[in-house]
């Protein structure tokens, strides 16, 4: 952090030079050093086409993310959440947009937000978007932003995604992908469809896979589920769980086993009654479980190709 | 014994004996068992061409549905099966800004309450504060009404979810799928207070994304509402058509919101109504097109 913060004083101080504007590249020191999203809030322009904002820009930090969501605040504080910017826009119709800025804290906690609920075709804003009626979200940086209508989402929809356009060049460099992303094999993956989280919450609203936490994941564990398909006997669904240590790895794939093939005679791996496999396996401080698998042996294939980063 | 709900479950169609039986047909009990009666009541006419609530259809579903759950032939005297003139009345709303109570159902059970004597100065209708609000710290009996929408951590928010104003923390209610939400009903603001739940089925929410659980693509128009006096049971039928709507809409791995087990637990462990089919009659009247249940 601190060598980003040097980088840009060096940056600031040549750009005084050449008259470069200084309020830009405060909220860029601010931004890439930890500065808080008020500030960057601040450089939001407060008119959007025919679009004004409305009330008092809020945020929201960790211990206040209850009063702003119902329900919702878990799925974020699962995650490295730090702070949220929220601004509201009203339209001619009197109809409101509402941007949300999140800080995650890092690149990858955005990209796990982002990635735990996607649907939508991308819309070219940020490192990565996507737009459907009524809702923009996007992920540049360490920054995940939702912008959302809540009345018309037609006569919404070009104020929303100029905002998105405004506010995603404000946000900072571009920032790297979870590196647990590796672990995935790449023959039929569908990246748009891989989601990177910690927490039981997330996976349950992405993949349910029990009410209990039977694989007894926390904050302190890495998941990635991915969603393959390349043929109709070569398509399932892969989770891949790093633990802090081999012991919890080995009682979460007992859990899960107990769990979710009770009455198997063979460990780990059981038929569902809709003819899919399910299929577990726990190497060092990693549990990796295939679901949904048309046949046993593309769920073995999925599994000795996962990229485990041993040493 | 702690049974765990897994995905299995499902696939194999036993999550019944956990869900308090939402995606369960109900079984023939060989032994007869006193049922819990639950309205489903639809109208075309409940909502306009341009999806405004129609104030006067409106009444009369829950008229129709209080008589049908009474047995009565009268709505106002069936409401006076519920309340007395003297009785001190909090009616709990829901203002949650993207789908909020609509006030036409607020205003239809507000003005039986009227009719069947209830004095205007005795009935407040609130959300966020009933724990000051005069009224309801008063209230000898509590009406029940909200929308029906998924949530990200009940699955699914209902009547028994609706009561969480009543407590002091939210917050507390939020671990492990807000599993012990039933507890609310035992709270003594609320306890043998609750007279009618009507869980809003006119524009029900089934499916949620954005920070806020919530965009207009999910929300459908049913057209209903269902009425029951043992929230459990409401909620119990609710989920099973949000359910069935997931599994048209999303399709069969998405059918299940995770994870409703507040629903059977408010009945397994805190005694606050059934969430057993064979312990629910469900009447239908009215609007049968897409009923999905």
């Amino acid at each position: 952090m601190q060598v980003i913060r040097t980088r840009a004083q060096t940056i600031l101080k040549k750009k005084k030079r050449e008259f470069f504007p200084i309020g830009i590249i405060l909220i860029l020191i601010s931004m890439t050093a930890g500065g808080n999203v008020l500030d960057l809030g601040r450089s939001i322009p407060k008119r959007i086409l025919d679009w004004q904002a409305a009330g008092k820009d809020m945020v929201y930090n960790r211990k206040t993310l209850f009063d702003y969501m119902d329900g919702g605040a878990e799925v974020y504080l699962a995650f490295s959440f730090k702070e949220a910017f929220v601004r509201k826009y009203q339209g001619p119709n009197k109809d409101e947009i509402a941007l949300d800025i999140y800080d995650m804290g890092t690149p990858e906690e955005a990209f796990g937000i982002f990635s735990c609920d996607r649907q939508d075709p991308e819309a070219g804003i940020g490192q990565e978007s996507e737009y459907g009626p009524g809702l923009l979200r996007f992920r540049q940086g360490r920054y995940f932003v939702s912008i959302t209508a809540a009345g018309d989402e037609k006569s919404a929809e070009k104020a929303l995604l100029e905002l998105g356009r405004t506010v995603a060049p404000l946000l900072g460099p571009p920032g790297a992908l979870p590196a647990v992303l590796q672990w995935l094999p790449e023959p039929g993956l569908r990246k748009d469809r891989t989601s990177f989280f910690h927490s039981a919450i997330n996976l349950n609203n992405r993949f349910f896979v029990s009410g209990d936490n039977i694989l007894n994941l926390d904050a302190r564990t890495d998941c990635v589920f991915a969603e393959y398909e390349s043929g109709p006997a070569e398509k399932g669904n892969l989770l891949v769980v790093r633990y802090p240590d081999k012991g919890r790895a080995q009682a979460a794939y007992r859990s899960f086993c107990k769990a979710y093939f009770p009455q198997s005679g063979e460990v780990g791996t059981a038929q569902a009654e809709d003819r899919t496999w399910t299929m577990a396996r726990v190497r060092s401080n990693f549990a990796a479980v295939v679901f949904k698998s048309p046949t046993k042996e593309y769920a073995e294939r999925l599994h000795s190709a996962v990229r485990y980063p041993l040493r | 014994m702690k049974y765990t709900l897994t995905r299995r479950d499902f696939i194999r169609g036993t999550a019944g004996v956990v869900l308090g039986t939402a995606v369960g047909l109900p079984q023939e009990s060989p032994i007869p068992v006193k049922k819990t009666r639950v309205i489903l009541i639809r109208d075309k006419d409940a909502l306009d061409e341009n999806s405004q609530f129609n104030k006067k259809v409106i009444q009369q579903m829950l008229d129709e549905a209080v008589m049908k759950l009474l047995g009565q032939s009268d709505p106002v005297a069936g409401f006076r099966a519920l309340v007395k003139p003297e009785d001190i009345v909090g009616i709990k709303s829901n203002v949650w800004s993207y789908l909020p109570t609509p006030p036409e159902v607020e205003m239809a059970i507000k003005q039986r309450l009227l009719d069947a004597g209830v004095k205007e100065e005795a009935i407040a209708i609130d959300d966020h504060t009933v724990r000051t609000n005069p009224i309801f710290v008063k209230s000898t009996a509590l009406f029940n009404v909200r929308p029906m929408r998924t949530h990200y951590l009940a699955g699914m928010s209902g009547c028994i979810k609706n009561f969480i104003m009543f407590d002091v923390s939210q917050e507390a209610h939020h671990p492990d799928s807000c599993a012990d939400l039933g507890s609310l009903f035992l709270l003594p603001q609320v306890k043998g207070k609750t007279r009618l739940n009507v869980l809003c089925v006119l524009t029900p929410q089934y499916y949620g994304r954005g920070p806020h659980n919530f965009n207009r693509r999910y929300v459908w128009n049913y057209k209903g509402l269902i009425v029951g006096q043992d929230p459990i049971a409401v909620d119990t039928v609710g989920l099973r058509v949000l359910m069935a709507k997931r599994r048209k809409e999303l399709g069969p791995a998405q059918e299940i919101p995770p994870v409703p087990k507040h629903i059977q637990i408010a009945d397994t462990k805190y005694g606050i109504g059934t969430s057993d089919p064979n312990k629910i009659e469900l009447i239908k009247l009215g609007w049968t097109d897409e009923i999905l249940i």
